[in-house]
């Protein structure tokens, strides 16, 4: 310590004085009590995942360093705030106390509505602040708690918390507002992760890191997506979950009798109905791929124009 | 993520019987199939795998997507900038949006433009993309592979493919403009040059008087010379003459002690440089051997495509191995003339054979300067050496500078900031 006041090495080498570099130099990097250990600046930061994170497809970065919002990712947290609230509400309807995890574990449906109310208000401030902040981390927590909310463990139907509508006595409109329901919930996790992509996107524009050559037709692809996909979902999950409808209609061009015995059946019209659905279109989706139909249709859309 | 999710409460909805789960499970399947089947490219969608996987028609989207790259050129010095156009073309019928990097060398920095471009590339349409780099280091650097993305619009599902595009170019050392070198041969060669080399001859510096002798030149003759002592005297001049001027570059791994812009190895590149250029400008013959893991030597030679040659050889210098300067001395001791100039640019370190080394040359009467680029110094700048640690490592090395001065040797320790001709004036002890 006594060099760094002074400057003065006799001490180390028998009286004899020993001069070396500029000083200026030398007295700035002595006084700076250095060691012979790497410098922390020379480790560049590496953001490892961790086991949990790795699941969700890579590492959720604290702080981003993340430039004001510009315009469209404002539009897109102004979004995610209506689905945010629509989400709550609709989670709130679609989610009774009854059959949720709470009430397996408490037994009581005063606390496990009481949880679950404050699970949904947990799940939408969280969402909240995350899209505000955009921070990657609530959102997680965010989308976490509506998927806890939504949670069933009990053998039912659709059951409703309130149904002012009386929609329960309709079993159509009942199964839509579950696919409306679920449809908003992949919106706000699709346009949630949207503000973060585009909000690194724009920094990367910014910085000069990335250019964008015709920004208005790449951000037009992304709102006629975000809106030709959910109306499009809807349409294509409403026709799955009809199975119970569509099957009895198209047998009954071939008997009425059979037709109406299925329309009568329990299982078609439970939840196995739905199941075999789902399996008759999924059979028919997955045999498209086996055929490599996205490929020929892919092939015929690149070379129609030679 | 999605997927997961689906799969988990279809799953948990069928075990419980709870339609509502198997629902929401069904909503999230159909959103994952449209956007595989329809909200991309069905390419992208229909597969994870990376398309240079695949040997058939599936990677058929970005297999329609080529790429060419134009340099302004292939050789250049450092700190100069490169200039460079690629060119993207989409042979389909199909509008694709890509994202488009360039991979650039780390070391290089964008100087205008952007290598990574986001971009939509319309039906058999081209597009340039333009950029210039800016080229610190010296060394032998590709540009390329082009990496090519697509994805659906919502970021579900995406494809890579790198276009295996490359483009060599070679960055020198940058010089330093040379004045005087104070180093000059003592020995003739046979063709006159621009070096004086302290011997009577055909030159332009005066070097003494002498009387008259027959055939002499009139002009010659030193009329005041004569006035003064009754003798007719002339002029000698002192001899021009090419002379070989070895220059001998330490690329051991130590010499890349530092930081990467600031090292004994960066310095002595640039120094040799300079230095071919001033000799062969002087229409010296100039030899390079640089050491590190092995030797590596370009012949003596004259002009400008020797510039070049020893350019190359010192672009593509890199700090391997320890092969100590004994071995190098050894070896080029019998092809060189004996009192060529001899310059060394080394940090001095690690080589225990150092001191043995130069006593052979100078034992041999050749004229030695080295120039230390001091590796302490650097690491001291870079605050990876204490105080204490840099007053030690500095007191040896002032006491092995010492001992080769003792031997005759011209030697400077050179300092980061010490311009080259300095550093060889003092050496020179001006």
């Amino acid at each position: 310590m006594a060099e760094k006041k002074s400057g003065d090495t006799a001490h180390l080498y028998d009286s004899k004085t020993v001069r070396s570099s500029a000083p200026s130099r030398k007295k700035l990097a002595g006084n700076a009590g250095i060691g012979t250990e790497i410098p922390k600046d020379a480790v560049p930061e590496i953001q490892i995942p961790s086991f949990v994170e790795s699941l969700l497809g890579g590492p959720l970065v604290p702080k981003m360093k993340f430039l004001p919002p510009d315009k469209m990712v404002q539009n897109l947290q102004l979004a995610v705030y209506g689905i945010l609230i629509a989400l709550a509400f609709l989670t709130l309807i679609v989610s009774p106390g009854a059959g949720t995890v709470w009430y397996m574990l408490t037994g009581s449906i005063g606390v496990a509505t009481t949880v679950q109310v404050v699970v949904i208000a947990l799940a939408t401030i969280t969402g909240f602040y995350g899209t505000f902040r955009r921070d990657g981390r609530y959102l997680l927590i965010s989308n976490v708690f509506f998927i806890l909310a939504i949670l069933r463990f009990a053998s039912s139907k659709v059951a409703l918390s309130f149904d002012p509508f009386g929609l329960a006595d309709r079993p159509f409109l009942l199964s839509s507002l579950v696919v409306v329901y679920a449809v908003f919930l992949i919106m706000y996790i699709e346009i949630g992760n949207g503000v973060l992509r585009y909000s690194m996107l724009d920094t990367s524009i910014r910085t000069n890191e990335v250019y964008v050559m015709n920004p208005g037709k790449i951000v037009g692809k992304y709102h006629r997506a975000l809106v030709l996909n959910p109306i499009i979902s809807v349409v294509l999950a409403t026709l799955v979950l009809s199975a119970n409808t569509i099957l009895p209609a198209l047998v009954g061009v071939l008997s009425s009798n059979t037709a109406q015995r299925l329309e009568e059946s329990v299982e078609l019209t439970s939840v196995y109905g739905v199941a075999l659905g789902t399996l008759f279109v999924f059979i028919v989706t997955g045999a498209l791929f086996a055929l490599n139909l996205p490929t020929h249709l892919q092939r015929y859309r690149e070379t129609r124009d030679e | 993520m999605l997927g997961s999710l689906a799969v988990a409460m279809y799953l948990l909805g069928l075990t419980l019987r709870n339609s509502q789960l198997v629902t929401i499970a069904v909503v999230i399947f159909v959103i994952l199939t449209w956007a595989a089947l329809f909200g991309g490219h069905a390419d992208v969608a229909s597969s994870g795998r990376r398309s240079e996987e695949f040997t058939g028609e599936e990677g058929m989207a970005l297999g329609n997507v080529s790429a060419m790259r134009k340099m302004s050129s292939a050789r250049l010095f450092e700190d100069g900038e490169l200039s460079v156009t690629l060119r993207m073309q989409n042979h389909s019928g199909l509008a694709k949006i890509l994202e488009v990097r360039d991979r650039v060398p780390e070391v290089m920095r964008i100087k205008s433009g952007s290598n990574y471009i986001l971009m939509e590339l319309g039906p058999r349409r081209e597009t340039f993309i333009e950029y210039t780099v800016e080229c610190p280091l010296r060394g032998f650097y590709s540009l390329g592979p082009v990496a090519v993305r697509m994805q659906d619009a919502f970021g579900l599902f995406h494809r890579e493919k790198e276009l295996h595009v490359y483009n060599d170019f070679l960055v020198f050392p940058k010089m330093e403009d040379l004045k005087e070198t104070f180093v000059k041969s003592r020995v003739p060669k046979i063709f006159t040059g621009a070096v004086n080399i302290r011997q009577p001859g055909p030159g332009s510096e005066f070097y003494s008087l002498r009387e008259y002798f027959e055939g002499d030149s009139f002009r010659a003759i030193n009329w005041s010379a004569y006035a003064r002592s009754g003798k007719l005297m002339v002029n000698e001049r002192e001899r021009d003459a090419v002379s070989d001027v070895i220059i001998l570059v330490d690329s051991r791994s130590v010499a890349e002690t530092g930081p990467v812009s600031r090292n004994a190895l960066v310095y002595s590149t640039r120094a040799a440089a300079s230095l071919a250029k001033y000799f062969l400008g002087r229409r010296d013959s100039v030899g390079v051997i640089v050491y590190g893991d092995e030797v590596v030597s370009v012949d003596r030679d004259t002009g400008k495509k020797q510039l070049y040659v020893i350019l190359t050889k010192l672009a593509g210098a890199v700090a391997k191995g320890n092969t100590p300067l004994q071995v190098v001395v050894n070896r080029i001791l019998p092809h060189i003339n004996k009192g060529s100039p001899i310059i060394v640019l080394s940090n001095l370190e690690d080589d225990p054979t150092i001191i043995n080394a130069l006593r052979d040359f100078r034992a041999r009467d050749f004229d030695v300067t080295v120039l230390s680029p001091s590796s302490l110094e650097f690491e001291f700048d870079a605050k990876r050496l204490d105080r204490t640690g840099y007053e030690v490592l500095k007191t040896e090395r002032d006491v092995l500078i010492g001992e080769l001065r003792g031997l005759g040797v011209n030697i400077m320790d050179w300092e980061p900031d010490m311009l080259l001709s300095t550093a060889l004036a003092g050496a020179r002890g001006f």
